[in-house]
C-alpha cells in the first residue's frame, strides 16, 4: 500500500466517507470534514509513520494532495519507505 | 479534574459516592491538591478512592482539540486511557465537557458503526415514554450522523423504558419531508431507507405527545430544548404564584402541586437518570456531569456511570448495530 493509500484509508474511514470520491485535488471541505476529523486524521497519520507534522505545516495543506505530499516526503527523509 | 466547584465538591461527591456504593474511584488530576482535599473527609469508605496524578488539565475554555494533540498527560486524556486499558469501567468528567468527549473518541475510541458521541435523555413526566437525542454533544451535524442517534435512542428506550419496538422521528419545522434544513432532509431521506422504526418527521409542539418514543434532533436543537423544558416547571410554578399572591394558602398549595405532587419542577432531575449523561457510542462508559455540579450531582453522576456499566449499555449498543447492519430492524 502506498502512503496516499494509506491515508486515504485513514481519512475515509475517520470523516465516514467513500475513499473513492478523495481525490488529491480534494479539499477537506469537499468531504465535509470538520476540525476534529482533521485533527484525528492528523494524528492517525503521525502515529502511523511515526513522524511530527507541526501545525504551521498543517494549516498549508489546501488539499488531500498537499497533506500526502507533505507526509511523502517526510517519509521519503525519514527512509522509511 | 474539572467543574465549576472542582476539587472541593467533586473530592466530597467521590467520597458520598464511596460511602453510598460498592464502588472504586480514581481521582484523576494534580495529587498534591487531590491529597488535601481527600484528608478532610477522612472516613472507613476513603481506602476505595485513590488518586492517579495527571500533570495538566484542559480549562473550560479552551480547545478540546488540545486534548489529544497537545496535551496528551492532561486529566480527562488520562481518565480516557484508565477506561480503555480497563484499569477503569468508566469515567465521570464535570470538565470541559467537548475536551472528554474528544478524549473518549481518540483514546477509547467508538463502537464500530458510530461516528460521535451523542447524549441521550429521557423526557419524564410530561412524556415518560419518550427519549431525545443529541442533547448537546453535536452542535453541528452531518446527515448520518441523525441516523446513529436513532440507533442509539431505540437502544436507551428498549434498555432504559422497556419499549420492544421504539418508534422514531426527526423534529422539524413540519412533518412534510421537505421541511427542514437541508442537514434535516438529508437524514430524512437516510431514516425513511434504513429499516428503523421511522415514523416521519415530529414538529416541536408534538414533542410531548408520545407519538415519537425517540426524538433526533441535532445536539444545538436538542440542547436548547431541553433547557427550555426543564425550566418549565420552575416557571409554572413562579407565574402560578404571582398570579395568587393576593390568596398566600392558594400560593402554598401551587407549590406544594409543582414541586411534591406533579415534581414539575424537578424535570432536570428525571432525564438525567438512567442513561442520562452517558457519551453514547464511545467504546466504554463516559459520564458527563453538568460544569456547575455539586458533591451531590457528582455523586449522582458517578452512579449512573455505574448504572450503565451494570446495564453494560455499550454491549447492547453494539448488538443492535450487528442488527442492523444484517438488515434487520434495530
Amino acid at each position: 500500500m502506498t502512503v496516499e493509500e494509506q491515508i486515504r484509508e485513514i481519512v475515509a474511514r475517520i470523516t465516514r466517507v467513500d475513499p473513492s470520491i478523495i481525490t488529491r485535488e480534494s479539499t477537506f471541505k469537499d468531504i465535509k470534514a470538520d476540525s476534529l476529523d482533521v485533527v484525528q486524521a492528523l494524528v492517525a497519520v503521525e502515529e502511523l509513520f511515526e513522524i511530527e507534522i507541526p501545525d504551521e505545516e498543517a494549516q498549508k495543506f489546501q488539499s488531500f494532495g498537499d497533506f500526502v505530499s507533505y507526509v511523502e516526503s517526510r517519509v521519503s527523509k525519514a527512509g522509511k519507505v | 479534574m474539572g467543574g465549576d466547584y472542582a476539587p472541593e465538591e467533586t473530592v466530597k461527591g467521590a467520597v458520598l459516592a464511596a460511602q453510598q456504593g460498592d464502588v472504586e474511584i480514581f481521582l484523576v488530576g494534580s495529587a498534591n491538591i487531590l491529597e488535601n482535599h481527600l484528608a478532610r473527609h477522612a472516613t472507613a469508605r476513603n481506602a476505595s478512592i485513590h488518586i492517579t496524578p495527571a500533570t495538566d488539565f484542559i480549562a473550560e475554555n479552551e480547545s478540546p482539540v488540545a486534548a489529544i494533540r497537545y496535551r496528551p498527560d492532561c486529566s480527562v486524556a488520562v481518565a480516557a486511557k484508565m477506561v480503555k486499558s480497563g484499569e477503569a469501567d468508566a469515567f465521570v468528567s464535570a470538565g470541559n465537557s467537548a475536551a472528554a468527549s474528544v478524549s473518549a473518541i481518540q483514546y477509547i475510541g467508538m463502537v464500530d458503526g458510530i461516528y460521535r458521541p451523542s447524549i441521550v435523555g429521557a423526557l419524564g413526566s410530561f412524556a415518560p415514554n419518550t427519549v431525545m437525542v443529541d442533547l448537546g454533544a453535536n452542535v453541528d451535524c452531518k446527515p448520518h450522523q441523525y441516523l446513529d442517534f436513532a440507533i442509539v435512542g431505540s437502544v436507551y428506550a428498549k434498555q432504559f423504558l422497556g419499549i420492544a419496538e421504539p418508534t422514531i422521528s426527526l423534529l422539524s419545522t413540519g412533518v412534510e419531508e421537505s421541511k427542514g434544513s437541508e442537514a434535516v432532509r438529508e437524514a430524512h431521506s437516510l431514516l425513511k431507507k434504513s429499516g428503523l422504526n421511522f415514523i416521519g418527521n415530529i414538529e416541536g409542539n408534538q414533542g410531548l405527545s408520545g407519538k415519537a418514543n425517540v426524538i433526533v434532533c441535532d445536539g444545538f436543537v436538542g440542547n436548547v430544548l431541553l433547557k427550555f423544558y426543564e425550566s418549565i416547571g420552575g416557571h409554572a410554578l413562579g407565574w402560578t404564584q404571582r398570579k395568587l399572591k393576593k390568596y398566600p394558602f392558594a400560593g402554598f398549595f401551587a407549590k406544594l402541586l409543582f414541586n411534591r405532587l406533579f415534581q414539575a419542577t424537578r424535570i432536570s432531575d428525571e432525564t438525567e437518570k438512567g442513561g442520562g449523561g452517558i457519551l453514547w457510542g464511545v467504546d466504554g462508559v463516559v459520564r458527563i456531569a453538568h460544569g456547575a455540579s455539586r458533591a451531590p450531582h457528582i455523586a449522582n453522576a458517578i452512579e449512573s456511570a455505574m448504572n450503565a456499566v451494570r446495564a453494560r449499555t455499550t454491549d447492547s449498543l453494539k448488538s443492535e448495530l450487528e442488527k442492523y447492519s444484517q438488515g434487520g430492524k434495530a
